[in-house]
Order: structure tokens, then C-alpha cells, then sequence
């Protein structure tokens, strides 16, 4: 099967083409700190670049994968918006990826090709939110390739992050002797998380990108949902406005 | 030759097909009603609804118009000014369904799309509504009023304007919002004023920029020189209503609220009438048209209708926020040959196209 996965829930834009075979190339635009995300200007034109090089027509292509985040807002909509988009002009089905689990799948598979070491079983994957918030997922390798998710995504405090894994690990009765933290949460929050049994690889490893490799390969095993047009932003938090209506703290809100 | 068009400047999500010739064939527009209780539009809140149901809007445009896909020719969507956000869903979408069958893609100026909803072949009798079949022709001025914008264009050709004025603060759909959620009425309270407004007096107050108010004279040399301009302002009209209502004994405020509807929309009214005939005379054109959301004012319909000159109205549903607006600038602007629009981005309201 022929897929084509994008993931725009960081300020990166990636893209990745995956072929019958399971080859697959990438292709991103990962901006410097401090440069606007391309998720607009580059996402499509990345896609592009891969269908010409491989040789592949548009028309060829029997699956999109995307990544639904959680991540950047505006981000996720172009991606998720161009993935639909994508989707319903082809007539193709569209599955969606969690960004975290793509995060954590592609430290693990680079773990696996040696091209990295660092990658042990457990793995914590973190994307900045901003606010002083990350958003969090924990995942156990526990076959080559398959990720079993221990803790739930969640939007929090980098500072709360320690206190959840310890809840995990008694929830299902294992000590984790050291966690991989990866993504641009784990580079930023480094201080609040390196304490310890948690190992962040250093600022410029490859394991902290979410890769659209990651989600080409998690979008090919999905089971192919309920249709292109149920696909959207796992926003995990809600709009300041209903926030401020309902008055911050009340209710159940926010999410934690 | 067919365009399929898509337009997400706001809080509207919008998809049309339109012929080359100009015939509308279908006009799909889905509006939000999730920011009434916000007093607003809240562009984080439009922007996930655009997503959610912007597929759906290009499906049923494309049913609508008993087309498919297949037979599409051009695709096109509001690039800008708009809320950022709001836009990139349309404009994603929309070179997404381009780029995959390597169609040629037309990026469109949400205000060049107001005029054109002035070039639309509208069959009469038409489910949308209509006034006339035949497109009207340039030269004309072009008078846009909404919740967003507010401009007088000078209209000479089918692919751009000249802008004779503009407002300088608030735009007139926002002034009748924010009137009328300040009487108490609620927000979109534009239509809720005006019925308001029909029992009233529009002589009972002189707010600024009314016919009334130049009647009793009386302004500083500032305000007559910006009098001469041609462009609007309705942050005093605002600020001049909230004083008044605050200077009103309560008990006056109930009983006279239909008076201070009246006279509140007259002085909008007078503002765009005024400016609208002054640029009539400057120009020496005799052909108005207008758009916008507050081209469905029923009391400035009539008094463009005094104005005696040939006056052009698209149907509501053509006025407010729609993709056949956005269709039919399409065929007339800049289209863009496969992969040449991969890398568009939309602009922001006070941006320019980039
Ligand atoms: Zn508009």
C-alpha cells in the first residue's frame, strides 16, 4: 500500500512517502528557534517533492496518515485540513496518528537501526504546548515496533510530568528503570525532567522530531476509520474563550 | 469551464460552483452559531469549526450544482484579509483538492470578492434569490459595509478597485453589533436594532455623523475636514451612544430605546450615504453597488434607492460572506499553473498580500 504521512503538530512540517515495498523516505522543514512554522508556505510542497523523486502520481496514492496531534493549533488544521483535502480529492481513505505515539515510534525504530542508542523500552514522549504546559504521552516498547501506551496523553505542567510517571509505573506494578524523554517539550523542560531515571538526548538528535516516517508506518497498520471527514486536531485543551467564560478552575476543567 | 471556490474569511464556512460565463450554480453557506454567547466572533472557536465541516460544504456545493470533481477546472479560496486561522482551513483545503489532481489555483482578495459578487449570473427565481440574471458591468463604485469592512471602491475592471475610502476604526456592521448589544439586544444584534429602530425617531438624538448632527452645526474645524474625506469612522458613534445612555435616567433609557435605535442607525446610515454620494459626484459615475452584511439594512436600501442612480443590490446571500463571491473574482484575477501554489499563505486583516 501506498501511503502518504504528514505531521504538523510541532512548528516542524513533515512529510513522508511510503511505498508497497515499506520503504520510506521523508522530507521536513524544520524551522530554527525563533522562525515561523512553514506548516502553510512547505507542507504540500514537501509532499511534492517526494511523489517526484519516487516517481509516484498523486492518483497513486491509496492512504493518508496524519498526525492529529496533540500539538501546535493552527498547525494541526493546516495539516489535518490538508490531509482531508488531500483525502477527498483522491477518493483515498484517511487514517489518523497519534503525534506522540509517532514521536516515540520513531525514537524506537531509530533505536533499532542503530543509528541511536539511547532508546531503551520505556519511552516518554513531550511536545511543547507553550503556556508553561506540555502535552505528555508514556509508551512500553515491548515488541520490536509496537508501543503499548502506560500513560494516557495529557496536558501539563513539565514540573507534574515525574509525579505521573511514578502513578503509571504503580498502576501497572513495574519499577522503569529509565525512561528515553523525547520531542521539543523534553529539550525545553530538560531541567524539570533529567532528574533521575529520565535520559533527554542532546538538543540536536533526530529523536526528538516527530517523524511523518512514524506515522506512514502507525497510519498502515491503523484499521481504516470512520471516514476522511471524522479525522481532527486532538486539540486536548479548550478554547481561552469558553475557559475564561466558564471561569478558569471550575468545573472540570482544565485538563490535566 | 467550472470553479469551485471556497471562503473561510470569518465565521462562515463557504463553498460555491460558478461557470466561467458567471452562472451561479450552487452557493453553500454554513454559518457558525457557536459565538453569540461570546458577544463575538472568537477566532480560535471559528477555526475548529471551519475544519470540522469544510469537506461537508464542498460536497454538498458540488451536489448542489449536480457537478463532481472531475469536472472542476479551477480551484480557488479566500487568501485574505480575514482572521488568520479561519483562513488557512479554507485555503488548505483547498490547495489540497487543487494539488491533487494538479489543477491551476486561484487565490482571491476577500474585498475583490465582494465586487464580484457584482459579475455573478444569477438565474432569477433561483433558490438563492436574485435580482436580475445579467452580470453588472463596470464602471461603478462599489460601497462594502460588514461586520469587517467598510470601503468605497471605485470599480473600473473585472480584476481590481481603486479604494476612494475605507474606515478608520470600526466597520459599520461591527458599529450596529456593538449598538446593539449596548441596548441590550443581544449579539448578531444588527437585524434586532434595525426592527428596534422602526418605532423610533432617527431625529431624536444627533449622534455623530447623522444628518441631524450637521443640522444643528456646531463641529470643530478637524471634524469638518475629515467631513470632505471619503473615508468612515464609527468609534465616536459608539462612544456617543454609550454617554448617552449613561445620561439617560433609567427610566428614559427603557422608553426611548427605540429612538436611540432610530437615531443610531440613521447616523450610520448618513455616514455611508453621505460619502457614498459625495464619491457619486466627485467620480461623475451614476452606478452604485454594494455589499456586505449590512447592504441587508432595510433603511439603507431605501435611501440608496433615493440616491437616483442606477443601483445594483446582489441578493443577500450573495452580499453577506460566500464562495460564488469568491468564484467569480476567480475567473477574472491571477490563476497559478500546478505546483506554482504550494507554498501560498493567507493575510490577516491590515496585511497585505504577501
Ligand atoms: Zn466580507
Amino acid at each position: 500500500m501506498i501511503v502518504l504521512g504528514l505531521d504538523t503538530a510541532t512548528p516542524s512540517s513533515a512529510a513522508a512517502l511510503r511505498l508497497a515495498d515499506g520503504r520510506t523516505s521523508e522530507a521536513r522543514d524544520d524551522p530554527r528557534p525563533g522562525e515561523h512554522p512553514g506548516h502553510a508556505t512547505r507542507l504540500l510542497g514537501l509532499a511534492r517533492e517526494l511523489l517526484d523523486e519516487e516517481g509516484v502520481g498523486w492518483r497513486e496514492i491509496e492512504r493518508i496518515a496524519v498526525g492529529a496531534g496533540p500539538g501546535t493549533f493552527t498547525g494541526l488544521r493546516v495539516g489535518i485540513a490538508t490531509a482531508r483535502g488531500l483525502a477527498q480529492s483522491l477518493g483515498v481513505e484517511l487514517v489518523s496518528v497519534s503525534s506522540l505515539r509517532a514521536l516515540a515510534h520513531g525514537a524506537l525504530v531509530a533505536a533499532e537501526a542503530g543509528t541511536d542508542t539511547s532508546a531503551g523500552e520505556w519511552i516518554l514522549a513531550v511536545i511543547d504546548a507553550r503556556r508553561g504546559e506540555v502535552f505528555a504521552a508514556a509508551y512500553r516498547a515491548r515488541e520490536p515496533g509496537s508501543l503499548r501506551e502506560v500513560l494516557a496523553p495529557v496536558a501539563v505542567a513539565p514540573a507534574l510530568l515525574p509525579e505521573l510517571l511514578a502513578r503509571a509505573q504503580e498502576e501497572i506494578g513495574v519499577r522503569v528503570p529509565d525512561w528515553l524523554a523525547v520531542g521539543d517539550g523534553a529539550i525545553r523542560y530538560r531541567a524539570e525532567l533529567d532528574a533521575g531515571d529520565v535520559h533527554v538526548p542532546s538538543e540536536d538528535s533526530p529523536l526528538h522530531r516527530v517523524s511523518a516516517a512514524a506515522v506512514c508506518a502507525l497510519g498502515a497498520d491503523a484499521p481504516a476509520g470512520g471516514g476522511y471527514q471524522s479525522v481532527l486536531p486532538d486539540y486536548r485543551r479548550r478554547p481561552d474563550a469558553e475557559l475564561a467564560l466558564r471561569g478558569v478552575g471550575a468545573g472540570e476543567d482544565p485538563p490535566r | 469551464m467550472t470553479v469551485l471556490a471556497l471562503e473561510s474569511s470569518c465565521d462562515d464556512t463557504c463553498a460555491a460552483v460558478v461557470d466561467f460565463d458567471g452562472r451561479m450554480r450552487s452557493n453553500v453557506i454554513s454559518s457558525q452559531e457557536a459565538h453569540g454567547r461570546f458577544g463575538g466572533v472568537v477566532p480560535e472557536i471559528a477555526s475548529r469549526q471551519h475544519l470540522e465541516i469544510v469537506n461537508l460544504v464542498v460536497e454538498r456545493a458540488l451536489e448542489d450544482a449536480g457537478a463532481t470533481l472531475e469536472e472542476v477546472e479551477l480551484v480557488a479560496a479566500t487568501q485574505g484579509p480575514g482572521l488568520v486561522g479561519a483562513l488557512l482551513v479554507g485555503l488548505s483545503t483547498a490547495k489540497a483538492l487543487a494539488a491533487a489532481r494538479e489543477l491551476p489555483f486561484a487565490p482571491v482578495d476577500h474585498l475583490q470578492g465582494h465586487v464580484a459578487a457584482n459579475f455573478l449570473r444569477v438565474a432569477d427565481g433561483g433558490s438563492n434569490g436574485s435580482v436580475g440574471a445579467e452580470p453588472f458591468e463596470p464602471p461603478f463604485l462599489c460601497l462594502i459595509a460588514s461586520g469587517g469592512h467598510t470601503l468605497l471602491g471605485h470599480v473600473t475592471g473585472h480584476d481590481g478597485f481603486e479604494v476612494l475610502g475605507r474606515t478608520l476604526d470600526d466597520a459599520a456592521g461591527e458599529a450596529f453589533d456593538k449598538g446593539a448589544r449596548m441596548l441590550g439586544l443581544g449579539y448578531p444584534g444588527g437585524a434586532a436594532l434595525e426592527r428596534l429602530a422602526a418605532d423610533g425617531d432617527p431625529r431624536a438624538f444627533a449622534f455623530p455623523g447623522s444628518a441631524a448632527e450637521t443640522a444643528r452645526g456646531g463641529r470643530g474645524a478637524r471634524r469638518k475636514a475629515f467631513a470632505q474625506s471619503l473615508d468612515f469612522s464609527f468609534a465616536g458613534l459608539k462612544t456617543a451612544l454609550l454617554y448617552t445612555l449613561r445620561d439617560l435616567p433609567e427610566a428614559q433609557a427603557g422608553a426611548r430605546a427605540s429612538d436611540l435605535a432610530a437615531s443610531y442607525q440613521a447616523a450610520i446610515v448618513d455616514s455611508l450615504i453621505l460619502r457614498a454620494e459625495r464619491a457619486l459626484e466627485r467620480t461623475g459615475i451614476t452606478r452604485l453597488a454594494v455589499g456586505g452584511g449590512v447592504a441587508a439594512n432595510g433603511e439603507l436600501r431605501r435611501r440608496l434607492g433615493e440616491l437616483g442612480v442606477a443601483l445594483h443590490v446582489p441578493a443577500r446571500r450573495l452580499c453577506t460572506d460566500n464562495a460564488a463571491m469568491i468564484a467569480s473574482a476567480a475567473r477574472f484575477g491571477e490563476r497559478l499553473p500546478y505546483p506554482d501554489y504550494l507554498a501560498l499563505d493567507a493575510y490577516a486583516t491590515g496585511e497585505s498580500r504577501r
